[in-house]
Formats: C-alpha cells, structure tokens, sequence
C-alpha cells in the first residue's frame, strides 16, 4: 500500500512551444497528440495519479480550450471523488493581478489563494510538456528526508545540450551549490528537468518576497542556493523534452524501437478517450489482403491496405491500396490515398493525401525550411490540419503546409521545393 | 413527452451447451466477438442506434462477466433521468420459488417491473446474435398492422431451416404480412422465414398470455407464447428483415461468423454499423496502440490496441493483449483477450479463450488447410505446453492442469476434460 501523503500538485501547462510550429497553431503544447492515441500531457497527469497525488491545479495559458477539452472532469487519472480533483487555473484579472502569466513562478504566485485554499505540506510543481515516468511519491520522500526546502529532479544530459537547460552543480550530498540557467559554457551536465517540489510554507515566504523574481531557473533557485537548502533528485530513467519537431518525431519513432525505453501501457499512461467525441470507441485496426505493415504502431479504426513501415498512426488512419507511409507520425482519422508516398512527416488530424502524391520522397533532407530553418531542418515535412493535398502533387522535404489549405490555395502549384511553405 | 415508451426486455440468461468452453464461465451473451466486443453489444448498440433507452436484461447463468460488462449503461448512452439498463436476476419471494423455467417465465416473474414503467410497446430480444437492424422501422410496422406481435423474420436456406421457429408469411408484400403458421425447430418446415427473436408486444397482451402461459409446464417465446397466440387467433404478424444475420450457436458457427468480419467489404462492419462496447470492462481503453515488431505480418485480419504481433497473423482476429512472437504463425483463427503465442508456435482454425499460453512450437489444428475443417477451441487460462501437437475439432476445457496434458498430444477431434 502507497502511503503518499496528500501533496499539492501544480502542473505548468501554459507554454506556447512555439517551435513545433503548426502543431500548435491551434493547441497548446501539452494537449499535442502522441504516440498514437495519447497527448503529452498525459505522462504528467499519469505520473502524478501513479504516484498516489489526488489533488492538481492545471496553470493553462495560451490556446486552453483543447487542453481543457482533454483534462475534462479529470476521471481519466482518478481525479473525481470527495476529496479528489483536477482544476484548470487560468490566468486571471484581479484587484491587483492584472497581467497574463509572466513566466513559471510568477504563475504559481497568481494562484496562491488556489494554494492556500489547499492546505498541503509540499507543493509539486511539474511541466506538461514531457514524456517520461517518475514517482513523485519517492521524490517526496527523498524531499522530506533531506529536510530541503527546494528539491529540483535532475538528470545527466550530454554536454553539448546543457545549453538548452537549468544546469546544477552539487555536493557530495546531492545539494546544489552552484546554479547555471541555459549556460553556454556549462562547468556541469546535470540538468533541471524543471520538476520541483517545495515546503508549502516556503513557497509562500519566497514568491511573496519579490514580485519581479517571474521565473524558477532564472531568479528563485539562484537565489535559494545561496540562503537555503536546495537538493537535487537524481532522475536515471528516460526523459524526453519534445519542445522540438526533431525531438518530437524521434521520441515518436523512439516508442516502436525494436527494445524501445518507452512503453506508454507499462508506464500505466492513461488517457481521455471521451475528449474528442469517440476516438477510441472504434473497432479493431483492419489490415487488407496484401498490405505490409513493420515495425509501427497502429491504433483502433485504421484500414491498412498499403505499406507502413517505422510510423506511429493514431485512430481511424486509413492507407489506401498502394499508399506507403514510412517515418511517419500520423494524427487522427487522416487519409493516404491510392499510390501515395509519404515520407518522412508529420501529418495533423484530418488531413487528406491525394493520390500519387509524393510527400518527403527523393528530396534534399538538408535543405532547411526558408521561413523557419531553425524549426524544420532534419527533413521532417508538417502537413496542417485539415489540409487537403490534391492528387499528384510533389512536395519535398523540411516543408509546411498550413492547416486547412486544399483546392484552390493550390491553383497552380505542382511541387512544393524543398524547404518550401504554403 | 419526454419518457421513453419502448421498453426493451433482452434475453441473456442462456449458456448454449454447443458453445462447450467459450460458455463454462459466461452466458452466451458475454462471449467476446469481433476483436474488442461481446455478442450482447450488438443488440445493445442496435437499441441505442434505435434511439430505445430503456432496457431490462433478464440474466440467469453466471451473471458476473455480464454484470461487469454493462457496467453503468453509459458506454450505450443509457444513463441518464429517463435512460437506464436495469438488470433483473432471478429471485426467490412469498408465491415464487423458482429459477427463470425458460425466457417467457422470465418477463412473467418481471411483470411488475414491466407494469410499472407502462411502455407502449414491449420489446423482447435476444441477447445472442450479430446483427444489425433499427427496430423503429419494425416497431411502425407493428403499428400500421395494428398487431398484437411482430416478430422478425429472415430468410434460410431449407436445409438449415429445422433449427429455427419457421413461419409462413401471408402475401407477398415485401414488408412483411400475417403469420399463417409458426412452428419451433420443425422437422419438416413448411417454408424458409426463421424467427429472429425479435419480438415486438402489445403490453396488454403480453400480460394476458404470460399469465396463461403459467398454467403450462414450459415456459418458452418460440415454443410456447407464438404457437398459443396463433391458436388464440391473435394478430400476430411476421416482419420481413434482409439484412445480415449472423448465428453463433455452435463453436464452428461462431468462427465462421467471426470470419465475416474480415475482408474488403467485410459483412459485418463494426464502425458503419455503429457498434459501441464497454471499454471499461478489462480496461481495454487503457491499452496502447497495436505494436507491430521488424519481423510482424498481419494480412486480411483484425487486431485491436494492446497487441504486440512480431510473427504472422492471416485471417485472423486478435483482442486485446495478444502477443504473438517472432516466428509464431497465426492463420485463420480468433485469439480472445490476453492470448500468448511463443516463439515457433502454429496455429490454424482455433478459438482460444481469454489468457491462455501457446508454449514455443506448439501445433494446434491442421496448420495450411483453408477448406473445410473442424474448428478446435482452448479454454481460458491454459498454458499450452511447449512442443505439442493438438489436432483439429479438439476441445480443450478451462484451466488444464500442467500433468494433465497427454504427451503424444491430441489427435482430431479429442476432448481434453
């Protein structure tokens, strides 16, 4: 039996995650889909229900209505009963707060009534943006045990990707004596993976302390290193930041690995499958007489007549006679029709691919894309949601295509070049 | 008026002997079918698509796997202030001491919680068969007939016509006509129009030859309640469906109609035919997708999320949490939930039930036969050993105790008890 004490969970899920481009057009981050039939923030909300945590504040910010669509009453993670419960906390105006989310601490500081109103001796303070399973009641304990005042989850990375991160440096004791926020020439390869947990007590004292510390990395643990007792958790399993459309993809592609790390079943990844309507009150995948499918994943509500290899299909995709989908990341109820290729994408809910259309085949991978090469420049092609490519065009690699386009946005257009937007 | 005035009376109680082990553990009703389903969502989705929300379940044999199965009713939608499924088991009181004696005892020991939610018509049917129908274009039909039953009928060919209630329909009206004649499994059977169990009342009447009925010794709707209402002269009419019916009575039946699922156009389509489950029921929503390793094949079949296949599956269906190894062939059969089948195994025509382990090179059923052959089904929770060689048309009961398997296997046909 679990013995975790009723800690407070804060779930920061208001970021824009700007770089996986049209993906967000119309969603926050943490409700992109995922693995087939999951969205990103599942893994947090699922770690914090296997964790024995009942109690959540979901901060949300910017484009909520899915995400809020998807938290819904909560009962997916066991969040509904008497003293249960998941609560979406969106930025406010009031007497006095009368501002947007200024960044992560000045979040929680705009919901400290949302704290006192839900007595707890540590606040969990967690991103909706990873794809990984902790055991939050385990950290708490260690937390407890050091007698900290902050404990910040952390992680070997490799050296070359510190940059992107908060970075520590810690004693023989696992307490952070030295704090470095995205540094350039890091002394350290211990990184924040921005999961905290904090007395309640302190929390309090430290953000009514000084209303311009807005951020965690940048301006409360500097500080707390110096004054207080702040310890690292050591994380060892996997953790993926899919802040990226590369990384995004290759944790995707990491799920069919032949001895893949992730196993969202294992895990005890749960999901809302009321959120849209009924995507998984669908029947079993069907595969045709003559269809290829290796080494994917394949959701309730496909039809397989043509080739998938190495791609992760959500419920109701259907791959015509012909069709070959290979490398690919396919959202909801999309269509590949008769003798299409596509290679090497991302393809949001809905979309229709034409016949002989040849996404991604043959191009130039390095050809980064003209108007955002710092988003798409591995080769990996976005096609928007809704859109509808006609039959028989070429479109390369590191290319866009905006949600909703079809007929005639494409008047006159045969190919889309490598790197090309529409 | 916002209440429901259908009220929908299915029969569930049943075990079906010639479903042998699939019915050991479960009514007929709750075998699992089509992948992810059990037989009783069919008519369940049908009445939900019907728009019928009020239903009663009549459930006698080991009612657990059904009770669990309907959970709260609101997988159909059926919850809500007018909405419901109510389960009625039996029960012992002052003047009744029985069991349900047979499926019309059954609404007669129900008749008052028939009467206390006054429908305007009465619905009864059974829980055991594939199908899709709306019954609101058969319920109008009752009505323009001014009937006092409406029992649909579908056309069989002669030969199997002996295992049904027949009837002869007046006329020739495409919608359906009189009953002329109605017999229960005859031995030589007038015409080809067999009995759907389907069966559409007027209230008033139902309570009438209910009670009449009691004065009997059997207690059956096809046996008993049609033939006396024909005898009485009620208007009891025959209404004429074309659709697709599929009938699982026996384990070969059950796979032949299993295979209907696959295909291009397969004759029973889930999805167009609007067929919801329980996915709380084994937590099956909680499955992930389907994972399909470097070496897997699936060809004309049907799996649901929570497999993992590395092997080759061929005209088959697996439910959730099949797992089939690299170099273990599936072909023509149907793995029910959380079926394992190691490395080298074979499998051709089999029906296995829930948990049950294929052991490394295992041989079970004539494997590269697609023609006819007897189809051989295992039992739930059986560790098939590694090695051995089970023929066709064998039978396998539940949970075999690991000393009791034959070494030198079992040849076609035989019963391992």
């Amino acid at each position: 039996m679990r013995e975790a004490r009723d800690a407070l969970v804060l779930l920061l899920a208001g970021g824009i995650g700007s770089r996986l481009n049209i993906l967000v057009g119309h969603r926050a981050k943490p409700a992109v889909p995922f693995g087939g039939l999951y969205r990103i923030i599942d893994f947090s909300l699922s770690n914090v229900m296997n964790s024995g945590l009942t109690r959540v504040g979901v901060l949300t910010q910017y484009k909520p209505l899915s995400l809020m669509r998807h938290i819904g009453t909560g009962a997916a993670w066991d969040f509904t009963g008497r003293t249960r419960g998941v609560k979406i906390l969106p930025p406010r105006t009031g007497e006095k707060d009368s501002d947007w989310y200024q960044g992560t601490a000045d979040a929680i500081r705009q919901n400290i009534d949302f704290i006192q109103a839900n007595p707890s001796e540590q606040v969990v303070i967690l991103s909706g943006d990873h794809i990984y399973q902790m055991d939050f009641d385990a950290m708490l304990e260690y937390h407890r045990h050091k007698e900290a005042d902050i404990t910040i989850g952390m992680m070997v990375v490799p050296k070359s990707e510190i940059h992107q991160f908060g970075a520590g440096i810690v004693d023989s004791e696992n307490r952070i004596v030295g704090w470095e926020e995205k540094p350039r020439e890091p002394k350290t390869n211990l990184a924040s993976m921005g999961i905290y947990v904090f007395d309640t007590g302190y929390l309090l004292k430290t953000l009514a302390r000084d209303r311009q510390e807005i951020d965690f990395g940048m301006h409360i643990i500097p500080r707390a290193i110096e004054q207080d007792r702040v310890f690292a958790y050591p994380f060892y399993g996997y953790w993926r930041d899919v802040g990226t459309i590369q990384s995004y993809w290759q944790t995707n592609m990491d799920i069919i690995a032949e001895h893949s790390e992730i196993s969202p079943e294992e895990w005890g990844i749960r999901t809302n499958i009321e959120a849209d309507g009924r995507p998984m009150d669908r029947a079993p995948a069907r595969f045709l007489s003559g269809c290829d499918v290796s080494s994917s994943m394949v959701s309730a509500g496909c039809i397989i007549e043509g080739t998938v290899v190495n791609s992760v299909l959500s419920p109701g995709v259907h791959v015509r006679k012909g069709a070959v989908v290979r490398d690919a990341v396919i959202f909801e109820d999309s269509v590949i029709a008769e003798n299409a290729v596509v290679d090497l994408a991302i393809c949001d809910k809905r979309v229709r691919i034409g016949r002989n259309v040849v996404v991604g085949a043959g191009g130039d991978r390095g050809v980064a894309n003209r108007e955002y090469p710092k988003h798409l420049y591995t080769g990996i092609t976005l096609i928007g949601k809704m859109a509808e490519i006609p039959d028989g065009l070429r479109i390369g690699r590191n290319c866009i295509v905006r949600p909703q386009r079809g007929g005639t946005d494409f008047a006159g257009v045969e190919r889309l070049e490598d790197g090309a937007s529409l | 008026m916002l209440k429901p005035s259908t009220l929908a009376m299915i029969l569930a109680g049943g075990r079906v002997d010639e479903l042998g082990v699939l019915t050991h553990y479960r009514p007929k009703s709750a075998v699992p079918f089509g992948g992810f389903a059990r037989v009783i969502d069919f008519p369940l989705s049908n009445l939900m698509c019907s728009g019928i929300e009020l239903i009663a379940i009549l459930s006698q044999y080991r009612s657990y796997s059904l009770i669990n199965h309907i959970g709260t009713g609101a997988a159909w939608d059926m919850i809500g202030r007018y909405r419901g499924i109510s389960i009625l088991p039996p029960f012992k009181d002052y003047e009744n001491p029985h069991w349900y004696r047979g499926s019309a005892d059954a609404v007669y020991q129900n008749l008052d919680f028939v009467r206390y939610h006054d429908p305007a018509e009465i619905l009864v049917l059974s829980g055991d068969h594939i199908y899709h129908m709306d019954y609101r274009e058969m319920i109008r039909y009752h009505y323009s007939q001014d009937a006092d039953l409406t029992a649909a009928f579908i056309r069989v060919d002669r030969q199997e016509a002996s295992r049904f209630g027949i009837a002869e329909i007046e006329g020739d009206d495409p919608q359906g006509g009189r009953l002329l004649s109605y017999e229960e499994k005859p031995a030589r059977p007038r015409d080809r129009w067999a009995s759907l169990t389907v069966l559409c009342f007027r209230p008033k009447v139902l309570y009438e030859v209910l009670a009449e009925n009691q004065k009997q010794d059997s207690y059956e709707f096809g046996r008993d309640i049609i033939p006396m209402m024909m005898e009485k002269q009620y208007r009891v009419f025959g209404y004429k469906f074309r659709g697709y019916w599929g009938y699982t009575r026996t384990v070969d039946e059950y796979w032949q109609t299993s295979m209907d699922l696959l295909g291009e156009h397969p004759r029973i389509d889930m999805e167009k035919w609007g067929l919801r489950t329980n996915l709380e029921h084994r937590n099956i929503r909680d499955c992930q997708p389907l994972k399909i390793g470097a070496h897997g094949l699936l060809d004309n079949s049907m799996a649901y999320n929570g497999c993992i296949v590395d092997g080759t599956v061929r005209n088959s269906i697996l439910f959730p949490g099949v797992r089939v190894a690299k170099g273990a062939e599936v072909h023509n059969s149907v793995l029910f939930f959380n079926n394992t089948v190691k490395e080298g195994a074979s499998l051709c025509r089999v029906v296995s039930d829930v948990n049950t382990v294929f052991g490394r090179n295992a041989r079970v059923g004539v494997a590269g036969v697609d023609g006819p052959g007897k189809v051989t089904v295992i039992g739930w929770n059986n560790r098939v050993p590694a090695g051995i060689t089970i023929g066709s048309g064998c039978t396998v009961a539940p949970r075999i105790a690991p000393e009791s398997w034959p070494a030198e296997g079992l040849a076609d046909l035989e019963v391992l008890q």
